[in-house]
């Protein structure tokens, strides 16, 4: 059964799964429906993702510009903020911090940058350049 | 790791909630029909906190469920089953290796993951939440045959990939937990206790904790400060941050305003089965128009969120609205609290 009061969106995401909902119908009965996502998801996940597009595109400038280490690129990349990358990575949150300095990653041990390959899910050449 | 083919004979069936959804497919599979909103109701699978100093994605935490495996882990102690919850494996290679024999020996096996690498997930939704639940339950080579109750139907998944989703890191890590029920259910399970008792501990939970953030007095708190957003972090900000509230409340499975009719169809199906308990029915009567009220409050929050800079509706009155439908769900659980069976 389709949805008719969502509008369907069919080259994005939201028009390509369709999700079950319950629903409440006047009389104390509940229906179950099978539809694609409604406006209101869609505009709060735009919205969601052009900040995070955003975020993404100031830390590439930035790193291109040679202030912050490719870290930082990744970290937005991967939706992360430096507590999150801690935890992934396996290191303190200053020590994170420390590292999206490009002087001093520049100068990580291999064993370091493993370490962040890993967490990105990415090989250690990969970070070293961005695109 | 073993080239083993087996496939379970696992009926997927889709539905709202992820880990109540996955717990139903397992008692299904051994034999005891009970439907996603009776799994989702004794498994107290409804909650509400609001935590503002811890941050998610860049904004507070907002959780309309509760801890992780919950809902497996309490319907099974309410119905008296025998289930097993593996809650930490150090060793990734050997959480995999258990789940394989597991597979081999029949048993479908329920495991907690992350979603942002989950790899048939839509792009758009892979954001870093680990509270996600799936059943495996087939292996061809090196492929996993997973039901994933979100999506309409089974997925395949290679080992990598699941290896990874299953020690996705950061908050509520899964650390490779993994459920599953022990034998056939054969005797008949009398759900009555199970249900008064899943009632008691929800009731517990969204209005008897005496802490401020959980519950309805979460929900108040969370109304008082979605006020004061604007003033205090600048429009741009505010309507991120209700856009949080919302992505809680509508994405991720149905999410927390979609909980609200689950519980409303749980409660429903109690009061069936108590007899045309009139309490019951009522209260969940009171639960839909409740539930009503939340898809309304996301319709506004919306609108609010497409033009961030300058807000169609008053932040005012949406806290108005949180609060209205705080004091409306109070009721209910109150209403609830006072049930004799």
């Amino acid at each position: 059964m389709e949805d008719n009061h969502n509008p369907v969106y069919k080259d994005d995401a939201y028009g390509k799964s369709r999700e079950l909902s319950y629903n409440y119908l006047e009389g104390g009965n509940f229906e179950r429906t099978v539809g694609f996502h409604g406006e209101a998801d869609r505009v709060v996940l735009q919205q969601a993702w052009d900040l995070f597009r955003e975020r993404i595109e100031d830390a590439r400038q930035r790193v291109l510009a040679g202030k912050a280490s490719p870290v930082v690129y990744y970290m937005e990349k991967n939706l992360l903020d430096p507590l999150n990358l801690s935890m992934m990575a396996g290191m303190s949150v200053w020590r994170v911090k420390w590292h999206m300095r490009p002087g001093v990653f520049k100068r990580l041990k291999n064993k370091t940058l493993q370490k962040y390959a890993d967490a990105f899910n990415i090989t250690p050449d990969q970070l070293m350049k961005i695109e | 790791m073993a080239a083993t083919n087996t496939i379970i004979n696992f009926t997927h069936r889709q539905a709202g909630h992820c880990e109540s959804g996955a717990t139903s497919n397992l008692y299904k599979f051994n034999g005891l029909d009970i439907s996603e909103p009776m799994a989702f109701g004794i498994g107290n699978g409804l909650y509400f906190s609001y935590i503002p100093f811890l941050k998610i994605q860049f904004a507070p935490m907002i959780s309309f469920r509760n801890l992780p495996n919950m809902v497996f882990k309490r319907s099974t102690t309410y119905l008296g089953i025998d289930a097993t919850v593996v809650k930490k494996v150090k060793d990734p290679k050997e959480a995999m290796e258990m789940l394989d024999s597991n597979l081999e020996k029949g048993i479908p096996t329920g495991c907690q993951v992350g979603v942002f690498q989950l790899t048939f997930f839509p792009p758009e939704y892979r954001m870093h939440y680990n509270m996600h639940n799936l059943v495996v339950f087939g292996k061809e080579g090196n492929m996993y045959h997973v039901s994933d109750t979100v999506m309409e139907t089974p997925q395949l998944i290679t080992y990598e990939d699941l290896l990874r989703v299953r020690y996705a890191k950061g908050a509520f890590a899964p650390q490779g937990k993994m459920y599953w029920i022990n034998h056939r259910i054969d005797k008949p399970v009398d759900l009555k206790p199970a249900i008064i008792m899943g009632i008691k501990k929800t009731v517990y939970e969204m209005i008897g904790i005496p802490f401020p953030l959980i519950g309805v007095k979460g929900l108040r708190w969370m109304a008082r400060d979605l006020k004061k957003w604007p003033a205090k972090h600048g429009n741009d900000t505010a309507s991120f941050y209700l856009g949080q509230i919302l992505r809680m409340a509508e994405d991720f499975g149905t999410g927390g305003a979609g909980f609200r009719y689950i519980y409303g169809a749980f409660l429903k199906e109690a009061g069936e089965l108590f007899g045309n308990h009139e309490g019951l029915l009522e209260a969940s009567e009171m639960m839909g128009r409740t539930a009503n009220k939340w898809r309304e409050f996301t319709y506004m929050g919306a609108r609010n969120c497409k033009n961030r800079s300058k807000p169609e509706e008053d932040y005012g009155t949406l806290s108005e609205k949180l609060l209205e439908i705080a004091a409306d769900e109070q009721k209910v659980y109150e209403k609830l609290k006072k049930l004799r069976f």
